[in-house]
């Protein structure tokens, strides 16, 4: 079992080595090599420091120096960020139904696109690596999720102002389709970032549209629905609780 | 110890060099071995950026074993360039720490 020190600082390298476009290959080599090494110091009692040196930050450094890089699978990463971007974009009005284009609309997302991709990038690689194991994280997301909420509901105020004609409107089939194309690309950036972020935004974007297409608007005058409602939540919390502290338990025993 | 760090640079290329023709050797190992022969003041790690561009100059080859417990570990082991290259290494060290020791001994006189 690492200690979260050495989970931090695999996390963090990692992430410095994909963003300065290191090969995959090369990159599951060396944290796999470090993650063995570090596994074994520390069964031995060794401190993190003792096998990165003071500053991590340099260390990561000296690594991602001594490895090649690999421009072609750099060129294919924007794709993917464009790809992830658009799967945000498309994910709520799917899960509501409501999927639909237009040439203002595909303006406002091209910009949005150019100046998302830079928000993320630096997010995903530079700000949330170094905050994913502290309360500071989440406090981060949940921020972030504001100001895109936020900004989300300007734009599409001075988007309904303009009256742009879609030329393009989803069938129920093509809304579920959409959504299931954006499920596997929040899965694939998952499995390639090796982290939890692409799943557990979405997940948090997607409450209130879920809620919106699942729920018929004359829920919201029976009483009797609403407290079940709070009975269902507040048994889920309970035992998402109830798992949480079971796991935590389970990791401070040592594992043979 | 950041002295020793610099100091270090170059002549640690030829230890593990020399280590590794012992035979197959992984990066745990490699570390602790070295700490074994005296080197103590450096952090383990440091290892790991040399064997990478070592291993991109050809001077040692890796293959991927399964271990008892964990992850596959990588196994280095020398290249006939990396053989050649402890030799001219050994020659180099001979030369300098010849030279550095007359310099400091003739002073101590």
């Amino acid at each position: 079992m690492l200690t979260k020190e050495s989970e931090q600082f695999l996390i963090e390298l990692r992430m410095h080595l994909i963003s300065k476009g290191k090969n995959d290959k090369e990159i599951n080599e060396i944290t796999d090599e470090l993650e063995d090494h570090l596994l074994q110091a520390e069964a031995e009692g060794k401190d993190v420091t003792h096998i990165i040196g003071e500053s991590p930050k340099q260390y990561m450094k000296s690594i991602g120096e001594s490895m090649k890089t690999d421009y072609r699978q750099m060129i294919g990463l924007v794709p993917l960020m464009i790809l992830l971007l658009a799967a945000y974009f498309s994910l709520a009005p799917a899960i509501e139904g409501k999927f639909s284009l237009s040439g203002g609309m595909i303006m406002v997302a091209s910009i949005g696109s150019v100046v998302g991709v830079l928000i993320y990038a630096v997010l995903l690689f530079k700000v949330l690596p170094g905050y994913i194991q502290s309360k500071k994280g989440y406090l981060l997301m949940f921020g972030t999720m504001l100001l895109v909420t936020g900004l989300g509901v300007a734009v599409l105020f001075w988007y309904n102002a303009q009256d742009f004609q879609p030329v393009f409107t989803a069938t129920p089939l093509q809304n579920n389709l959409i959504l299931a194309a954006c499920i596997v690309i929040f899965i694939a950036a998952a499995i390639y970032t090796k982290t939890w972020f692409t799943i557990i935004i979405p997940l948090f974007l997607s409450l209130g549209p879920i809620a919106g297409r699942f729920i018929p608007e004359d829920v919201n005058e029976d009483p009797t629905l609403i407290l079940y409602t709070i009975i269902l939540l507040v048994v889920i919390s309970a035992i998402a609780i109830f798992l949480l502290i079971r796991k935590k338990k389970k990791q401070k025993q040592p594992t043979v | 110890m950041a002295d020793t760090t610099q100091m270090l640079k170059g002549i640690l290329d030829g230890c593990l060099l020399s280590i590794i023709k012992d035979g197959e050797i992984y990066g745990y190992e490699l570390a602790a071995r070295l700490e074994s022969y005296g080197f103590t003041s450096f952090s383990e790690g440091t290892i790991y950026p040399l064997l990478l561009r070592m291993q991109k100059e050809g001077l040692v080859s890796a293959t991927l074993r399964k271990s008892t417990a964990g992850p596959k570990r990588k196994y280095y082991s020398l290249t006939e360039k990396g053989e050649g290259e402890l030799v001219s290494f050994i020659k180099r060290w001979e030369q300098l720490s010849f030279s550095v020791n007359n310099v400091l001994d003739k002073r101590g006189m």
